[in-house]
């Protein structure tokens, strides 16, 4: 009977010590670590309007307003070549976001629409862990280079 | 006056080993860029001459031109406009848009007649054609007159290329037949450009339509070092192909601002 108790008693104690030891481990690894992300996502579509800064050959650097979810001013290096590729940067006032874009023509006149794919890979500010994909549209104004470009998709920061 | 400057880039030949052993084809390929001024609109031109080390060379069915990287094809302001490949057929190059064409050039066909070889000239028209798959095409509308009437459609598109090329133009040649049992035509020479040299469009300025020379090919602000590389591949009938690269040289002023920055 004695010895009973004594082992429940036993139990207990161990059972007690870890608990603690554990809860001790989990405050000092919070009060020590880093603060845990909080992933947030973000969907939908930002619209830039882009006007020439300056080209050569087939490289253009444009910029222009953005909007959407998601509002600021875009810069953005693109290749027009046999395909469209290029780099952006969307400046808004809690940080930048950045990625880059590959997309093919299909317009047949002044102004030549594209499709593509683009990943959104680096940010600072809030989106410091940004990361995402989706899709690159937009026309191509082949007299003034002008560019509307639109991505879409999920971004998780 | 504006001076313009053409450069001819020294051809190379290069000779591919064709799937039978009697007759090897050969190439002379050229290009140049007129004018040739950095961060500027330009003419891309390339020329091949072709033959065989022995009798008449084997009838040509593929030509791909390969162009230096970073040169705005698609920022040249040509071919704003499209020709269907159908009108091209039917009413032939003038039912095109004026603002579809791209460039010219001249070809040369040997035609065998019996125990004769005729040698027949060809004018080139290039139009831009829609877009397929993503790929923006030429069309390359060759005619000829004498001796024989002829009117050829080459389709060709606009692909991408591995550095230093920035994309290559593979054009897919029809075969010509000639008299029945006979060879097919061989073409020996072919030069065009693609550029807004002797181009005009039109534009609406003020509901006034004002004729204007398009802005060309746009060359990067600076020359690759060993000058602008362009590269052919050829394509014959019996199976054998051929490969030939070119180059370019960097105008004196990009050379001279490499030596004393």
């Amino acid at each position: 009977m004695h010895s009973k108790r004594g082992a429940r008693t036993a139990v207990f104690l161990v059972a007690a010590w870890v608990v603690g030891v554990a809860m001790l481990l989990a405050g000092s690894a919070g009060a020590a670590g880093p603060r845990a992300h909080a992933a947030h996502t973000l969907k939908g579509t930002v619209t830039g309007h882009l006007h020439l800064l300056k080209s050569s050959g087939s490289e253009l650097i444009e910029e222009g307003p953005a909007s959407g979810p998601l509002s600021g001013h875009i810069k953005a290096r693109l290749n027009v070549g046999a395909t469209f590729s290029g780099t952006f940067t969307l400046y808004t006032a809690h940080g930048t976001i950045s990625g880059s874009g590959k997309a093919v023509p299909h317009g047949e006149g002044i102004y030549e629409s594209f499709s593509g794919t683009s990943t959104i890979n680096h940010g600072s500010g809030r989106y410091a862990h940004v990361h995402g994909h989706g899709g690159l549209f937009g026309t191509f104004d082949r007299k003034t280079y002008g560019v509307v470009l639109q991505t879409t998709g999920t971004l998780t920061y | 006056m504006r001076r313009v400057r053409t450069i001819l880039a020294v051809a190379i030949t290069c000779a591919g080993w064709p799937a039978t052993a009697h007759a090897v084809e050969t190439v002379k390929f050229s290009a140049s860029l007129t004018p040739e001024h950095l961060d500027r609109g330009t003419t891309i031109g390339f020329g091949l001459g072709i033959g065989a080390t022995t009798g008449l060379p084997s009838p040509l069915t593929s030509v791909d031109v390969s162009y230096p990287e970073h040169l705005g094809i698609a920022l040249s302001g040509i071919g704003i406009r499209t020709c269907q490949p159908r009108a091209l057929e039917v009413f032939g190059p003038l039912s095109c848009p004026a603002d579809s064409r791209m460039g010219f050039g001249r070809a040369t066909a040997l035609v065998p007649f019996g125990p004769e070889v005729v040698r027949e000239q060809a004018s080139i028209g290039v139009v831009r054609g829609p877009t397929r798959e993503g790929h923006l095409t030429l069309l390359f509308y060759a005619v000829g007159e004498d001796p024989v009437s002829t009117q050829l459609i080459l389709p060709g598109t606009l692909d991408e290329a591995r550095p230093p090329y920035g994309g290559e133009i593979i054009v897919g040649v029809p075969l010509v037949p000639t008299l029945p049992e006979a060879p097919n035509a061989s073409l020996v020479s072919l030069k065009s450009t693609i550029g807004p040299l002797h181009l005009t469009y039109f534009e609406e300025v003020n509901h006034r339509v004002v004729p204007y020379r398009p802005a060309g090919i746009l060359l990067p602000q600076r020359c690759p070092r060993g000058g602008f590389p362009f590269a052919a591949r050829l394509g014959f009938e019996d199976g054998s192909d051929v490969a030939a690269h070119t180059t370019v040289p960097c105008p004196r002023a990009a050379i001279k601002r490499r030596r004393h920055p």
